[in-house]
């Protein structure tokens, strides 16, 4: 893996350093991932996650509501215990969507009026995941909980098949909060949920 | 053809097959330039077409490529397969990492991607488009595709191609052509001048022949009349009875009349001799030929004359018309040699002539006829049927000549072995005839009695007798042999009534330019010009002046110095 990243190309410009899941990997293991996720495969796994979290933007179709202001940046929510550290701060760096730049938030608890676009919904001692949930069912934000994590209820929910990291779509609870997912993420989700 | 004309002839051959080549190579290089932009247009749209796939690739594999389902990436890749010109695909993450390629044939996509301009190579356009979700990157595919297989390409040149070549082809058929009818022309031109030279040379040896047969016969005519007045003259200084010396007298005039009758049919034939037309009423003139032809003729032919009472006036020179009567005579009297009756008649016929009334004049033979082949060529110069030495061949010419030169026409019709009539056919005249002009003696009016004639002469001989005839109509004369004799005497302070000078003198200046100086410096003085001259006379005529043309008898020279004196213009022979 090592030699893999070693062979990286290099940057071109104006675009965002390539995000190696081996590197990453790498990254998060030297961070020192909370107990639990531990060991090298939790390591890559949640690399790829937080690779996902903003790629998934670009698939919704978002109402104006979604952001207070033209110049508002995309803001992925971290709720609760954070699983991927300094990786996805640096898997968002340099990136955009919608023309807007992406920023990470960690929040302990999470309202509709923290501006989160994107959430990533863990257990937290100050919310419960479904508290967090119940706060963001008509807000337009795209909640994402993880199996992993032990979260469910999400518009998307991350499992694992066949080692790789998938997820499946809950396109009521989209509705719900105004979202419009596109049918080329709903083509890759391995369940749908709620589909018409 | 010239070898001049040949060698302009091939450059300008050389200069057209230049331009038939030149047209050529433009039709190549116009095609050629054709050949590229098609060929650059069919490639454009070949990277146009690669471009169009692989950005529908892309869009395709974004989602599979930003959450790594290489399986769906690669079944978007597979589907390529449909299109057999896609040799090779790939679809690389945002790290540049294969995630699924496709391969058909040839080498497979790179193991990186390398997103950039398009690339043309052997037939192949590689093309990379970025796979973008919205403004967010995921991706990018490359793509390699066949642009045209050589039989495409053979298919859409072969057009082009039949084209070009058949317009080479035309050209060089038209050039061809063209160079085969130049050359056709040119022999042609060759043909057409041999042939010219040959029908000259021809001509030459026709009027070589022509004037043999007529210096023969003006030969034997005028040793004819010189044997006339040569017998007649001797037989004068022999005989004292003055009956028989009048008859001599008579044959002599006759022969000279008829002598100057030759050259005048000679001058007529060379159309030099300037007609001199009047109106005149042709039943006197035809009774006095009666006279003229039984001295012309043989005692073994009649002649009958029988002219219509009432004959229209017809508009002529006499002198000619009674030339023309008497060659037609001639002709009449050597087709009967063994006698026979020549009858001329003269009847007004209405509308005849183009429409127009005219006065008919024939004569009629009893002869042998004239073959059907020869009739038309009997008013040909110089054409005769008699031997050399017997016959000028100009008779019937100048008969032909008069009959033009009236405004008629002349008309032969003839039977062998019964006869030939020809006839004139002469256009009424609107005109009344002029009464016959009566030889007047000159009327002097000096305090001598008698007026002044300047005479300009070089012959002497001719000068001594015009002098005798001068004195004889009552004028006085004083000789000068030259022009500026002339000059000088009118310039010696006598007073002269009229100037009568010959035209063709040894000296400086002319008769003609004596003419001119007199009216420059003398308006007043009358100029009487004479001359046997031809061209002379023309130049004469031409600038208007009095002419009496020579030979001349003393009754015209009378009436041409009284009508001088008198102002009046006049040509008279």
């Amino acid at each position: 893996m090592a030699v893999l990243a070693a062979r990286a190309p290099p940057r071109r410009k104006g675009r965002p350093p390539a995000v190696h899941v081996a590197a990453a990997a790498l990254l998060a293991a030297a961070a020192g991932l909370p107990a639990g996720q531990a060991g090298a495969q939790g390591a890559v796994e949640y690399a790829v996650k937080a690779n996902y979290l903003y790629k998934f933007g670009p698939f919704v179709g978002w109402p104006p509501r979604a952001f207070h202001s033209p110049a508002a940046p995309f803001v992925v929510c971290v709720v609760g215990s954070d699983p991927f550290g300094p990786t996805l701060d640096e898997a968002v760096r340099g990136q955009t969507v919608e023309g807007r730049a992406v920023r990470v938030r960690r929040l302990a608890a999470v309202s509709a009026d923290d501006g989160c676009n994107v959430a990533y919904i863990g257990r937290s001692q100050a919310q419960s995941p479904a508290e967090a949930m119940r706060q963001l069912r008509d807000a337009p934000v795209l909640t994402v909980t993880d199996q992993s994590a032990g979260v469910d209820g999400g518009i998307v929910h991350f499992v694992v098949r066949e080692g790789r990291v998938r997820f499946t779509l809950s396109l009521s609870a989209a509705r719900a909060s105004g979202l419009v997912l596109s049918s080329k993420l709903i083509t890759l989700a391995v369940a749908v949920e709620g589909g018409s | 053809m010239t070898l001049a004309g040949a060698l302009t002839s091939r450059r300008r051959l050389s200069s057209r097959s230049l331009l038939a080549i030149a047209l050529g190579a433009a039709l190549f290089l116009v095609s050629l330039g054709l050949a590229v932009m098609n060929e650059r247009a069919v490639q454009a749209e070949a990277v146009r077409q690669a471009n169009v796939q692989a950005r529908i690739l892309a869009g395709s594999v974004a989602a599979p490529l930003a959450f790594d389902d290489s399986d769906s990436a690669q079944g978007y890749l597979d589907a390529l397969r449909a299109n057999p010109a896609v040799e090779a695909a790939g679809a690389y993450d945002a790290a540049g990492r294969p995630v699924a390629r496709f391969l058909s044939s040839g080498r497979a996509a790179p193991d990186h991607s390398a997103v950039g301009p398009p690339a043309i190579a052997g037939g192949r356009v590689v093309v990379t488009a970025p796979a973008v979700q919205g403004t967010t990157a995921m991706g990018s595919v490359y793509l390699r595709v066949r642009t045209e297989g050589l039989s495409g390409r053979a298919l859409r040149y072969f057009p082009i191609g039949a084209v070009v070549l058949m317009s080479s082809l035309l050209v060089a058929m038209l050039g061809a052509s063209n160079a085969a009818i130049r050359d056709a022309h040119r022999r042609l031109r060759e043909e057409v001048a041999e042939r010219e030279k040959a029908q000259e040379a021809l001509r030459q040896a026709q009027k070589m022949e022509a004037m043999g047969q007529l210096t023969g016969g003006v030969a034997h005519d005028f040793n004819n009349l010189l044997m006339v007045a040569s017998s007649g003259l001797d037989l004068m200084d022999r005989s004292a009875d003055p009956v028989r010396r009048e008859r001599i007298k008579q044959g002599i005039r006759q022969a000279i009349d008829r002598g100057a009758n030759l050259t005048q049919q000679l001058l007529s034939f060379s159309r030099k001799a300037p007609l001199k037309s009047e109106v005149v009423d042709l039943t006197a003139g035809l009774a006095g030929l009666r006279t003229v032809l039984d001295r012309t003729l043989r005692e073994d032919i009649t002649v009958s004359i029988e002219a219509d009472p009432g004959l229209w006036p017809v508009e002529l020179d006499p002198t000619q018309f009674e030339v023309a009567l008497i060659n037609i005579a001639v002709n009449a009297r050597d087709a009967m040699a063994n006698g026979g009756m020549i009858r001329i008649t003269a009847r007004n016929v209405e509308a005849s002539l183009d429409g127009r009334d005219a006065v008919l004049v024939s004569v009629t033979d009893t002869g042998e006829g004239i073959a059907p082949e020869t009739l038309p060529r009997v008013f040909e110069p110089f054409f005769t049927t008699k031997a050399v030495g017997k016959g000028t061949g100009l008779g019937l010419s100048q008969v032909y000549g008069f009959a033009r030169a009236s405004g008629g026409e002349v008309r032969a019709e003839s039977q062998v072995g019964e006869g030939t009539t020809v006839t004139l056919v002469l256009p009424r005249s609107d005109k009344a005839a002029a009464a016959a002009p009566a030889v007047r003696p000159a009327e002097p009016r000096d305090a001598h009695g008698r007026r002044h004639v300047l005479l300009v002469e070089d012959d002497d001989r001719v000068a001594e007798w015009v002098g005798e005839m001068l004195v004889e109509l009552g004028y006085d004369y004083v000789r000068a042999a030259t022009a500026s004799g002339a000059l000088d005497q009118l310039g010696s302070g006598q007073a002269f009534d009229i100037v009568f000078s010959d035209m063709v003198m040894p000296g400086e200046m002319s008769g003609l330019e004596l003419a001119r100086a007199i009216a420059r410096s003398r308006p007043n003085l009358p100029v009487l010009l004479t001359t046997g001259y031809s061209t002379s006379a023309e130049a004469a005529t031409a600038e208007g002046l009095p002419l009496l043309l020579k030979p001349y008898r003393i009754e015209a020279l009378a009436q041409e110095l009284q009508t001088a004196l008198q102002g009046g213009p006049s040509v008279r022979r």
